[in-house]
């Protein structure tokens, strides 16, 4: 490094700017990857945070959740393979509600769930509801920024059927909505406008059973059961409406990126390089190795990537301190390590043509050399 | 008794294959011992850098038997003859060559490091060479602060760094004018001399001649004694 830490100190105006071009595209590549995080969490966080790992859907619904319809028998056949408390049952429905006393009105998904189940909201604030409970409801955390508090009352804008906030929930978003966790009596309710009488634990009908079940489990209702798809969690979330699409163009902006950081530095090591040619013959000549210019140029490019991702490091960990709640946007450690590790790989390898320009050249072109 | 620094024993280098071969050095014998230097005259296109060049270990002969320091260098490799030319021969080259982001004194510092010399002891010596030469003064100047006259003899110094056996220098003049080239040319004789050294020196200046031990020219492949 001995001559690399010097080059870098003798030609500061040269490197800073490669070093601000870096720095600028790893902190977009930082901050696109955040931001695909936030969405996607913000668009299936409800289903990621279900305990259950597989999901049966009607076969022909193409596994989309909202389209499958599936009904007791099925669910009775799914119980037989992985036991009674393995398998529940998930009725959803888009809406908006509307809040009285509130100039409040937003889109949400409603999930009716056993309360008793495994897929039971896990309330952080406020009282749980059990199957017996009327006109209660468990909301995600979100509505809170709409001032919505445990006590409000919301209302289905298309029934009108008014429901009472129990408690909060976290990270239970569907399809970018807020979910309203509601028992059986009130889906009912809010269905068929009939109001039940006696409770429940889940309705007559419903879209889908998560299950908890080994591969095993998932292979037999697979094969055992006609009529219906078994899917996984990721299929299931790939399926959510909009969520592929949405990823795929962030993934393929994220890849832009790190292809551009790649370029840039390939291009910019590769005219130095050149420039330096006669410098690396009379070195080779000296008695210099030719992995010691090598691994000189790699120590650069590993020095100046390094350096500009920590501070982009810095600028998105300020950043997300001055970021409003309401924007979606999550970094946690793995993606970090992940992206950092990419950069700076696709770093390394942009300067490998400038390596390899290194090792061709030829001692003999420090002999008889009038150019500088 | 002599030693014999460089022996070259009918050292022919051909360029080209097949039907068009070019025979630059022709079965060509020359020998240099301690504390001699030896200057190699010729015209533009006489095979001075092709001469230079195979005796430096740059460039292998197509015959012949070359050794340096009594060690031929005929059986090494690539990376060997690379660790060879680093601790037995010191090189001089046209417009000096220095790396121009390395301070003078750092010029010197880093072929003792990748010769793994210990820093202090570099340290001595580079200090030893660069006050011997006149130019301590200018050892944290950038070589784009030093006069051509400077450059070259920072380039001497950095070639007797290592403690080479021999010393090949290319055209070390050519860039200066008279009264510098001269400069050089004596300071290059002092070094072998006090070092017990020896150098070979190619140039097409006649005038540069004053200080060397023999005079060679370099005719149809051969060295001759004019
Ligand atoms: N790599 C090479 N391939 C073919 N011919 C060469 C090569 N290098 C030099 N020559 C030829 O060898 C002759 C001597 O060249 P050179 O050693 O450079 O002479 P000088 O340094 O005295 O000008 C020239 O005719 C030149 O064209
Ligand atoms: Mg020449």
């Amino acid at each position: 490094m001995f001559l690399a830490m010097r080059e870098l100190r003798h030609s500061k105006a040269r490197y800073a700017l490669i070093m601000v071009i870096m720095l600028l595209v790893s902190f977009l590549v930082l901050f696109v990857t955040g931001l695909a995080k936030g969405l996607a969490y913000a668009n299936i966080s409800a289903i990621e945070n279900m305990p259950t790992n597989y999901y049966v859907v009607q076969g022909d619904a193409e596994h989309k959740f909202r389209r499958s319809q599936l009904n007791d028998s099925n669910l009775k056949d799914v119980r037989a393979i992985v036991g009674n408390e393995n398998a529940t049952p998930l009725s959803m429905q888009m809406s908006t509600i509307t809040a009285t006393d509130l100039d409040v009105k937003a889109d949400v998904t409603f999930f009716a769930v056993d309360m008793a189940g495994p897929i039971a909201p896990k309330v952080v604030q406020g009282a749980e509801i059990s199957n017996d409970t009327v006109g209660s409801v468990i909301v995600d955390r979100k509505l809170e920024e709409s001032g919505i508090k445990i006590g409000s009352v919301i209302s289905d804008q298309q029934t009108g059927m008014t429901l009472k906030v129990a408690g909060f929930v976290e990270d239970n978003s569907y399809s970018h909505t807020p979910v309203v966790y509601i028992n059986a009596h009130d889906w009912q309710e809010l269905t068929t406008g009939v109001s039940q009488k006696g409770a429940t634990d889940h309705p007559a009908s419903f879209n889908l059973i998560a299950v908890h079940a080994t591969s095993d489990q998932a292979t037999s209702l697979q094969e055992g059961l006609k009529g219906v798809d078994v899917i996984t969690q990721k299929e299931a979330i790939a399926s959510i409406p909009g969520y592929s699409e949405e990823q795929g163009s962030l993934l393929m902006m994220i890849a832009f990126l790190f292809v551009i950081s790649a370029v840039v530095l390939a291009v910019f090591f590769y005219v130095i390089t050149i420039q330096k040619t006669s410098q690396f013959g009379i070195l080779k000549a000296m008695g210099t190795k030719t992995s010691y210019l090598a691994w000189s140029v790699l120590g650069q490019v590993l020095l100046l990537s390094v350096s500009s991702l920590v501070v982009s490091l810095l600028m998105i960990g300020g950043m997300k301190m001055i970021l409003p709640e309401s924007m979606p946007f999550q970094l946690n450690t793995p993606t970090l390590i992940l992206t950092s590790s990419l950069f700076v790989g696709m770093s390394l390898i942009g300067s490998l043509i400038s390596v390899l320009k290194v090792a061709k050249v030829d001692a003999l072109e420090a002999i008889g050399r009038v150019g500088a | 008794m002599t030693t014999a620094k460089l022996v070259m024993k009918q050292v022919t280098k051909t360029y080209g294959d097949g039907d068009s071969t070019l025979s630059v050095l022709n079965k060509l014998d020359f020998q240099v011992n301690e504390g001699e230097f030896v200057a190699v005259l010729g015209p533009s296109g006489s095979g001075k850098s092709t001469f230079l060049s195979t005796a430096g270990a740059l460039l292998s002969p197509t015959n012949g038997e070359i050794l340096i320091d009594g060690e031929s260098i005929a059986d090494k490799n690539k990376a060997e003859l690379t660790e060879f030319r680093l601790h037995k021969i010191g090189f001089m080259f046209q417009n000096a060559q220095l790396l121009p982001y390395l301070k003078v004194e750092e010029q010197l510092l880093f072929v003792a490091k990748i010769a793994k010399l210990s820093s202090s002891e570099s340290k001595k010596r580079s200090a030893y060479l660069l006050k011997r030469l006149g130019i301590w003064e200018r050892r944290n100047h950038y070589p784009e602060k030093l006069s051509g006259g400077e450059k070259q003899r920072v380039a001497i110094a950095r070639a007797w760094m290592n403690n080479p056996a021999i010393l090949f220098a290319d055209e070390p003049t050519a860039s200066l004018d008279f009264k510098r080239g001269k400069e050089v040319v004596q300071m290059l004789a002092d070094e072998v001399k006090r070092e017990g050294k020896a150098a070979v020196m190619v140039t097409h200046d006649e005038r540069m001649l004053e200080w060397c031990d023999r005079v060679l020219y370099l005719q149809d492949g051969i060295l001759l004694e004019r």
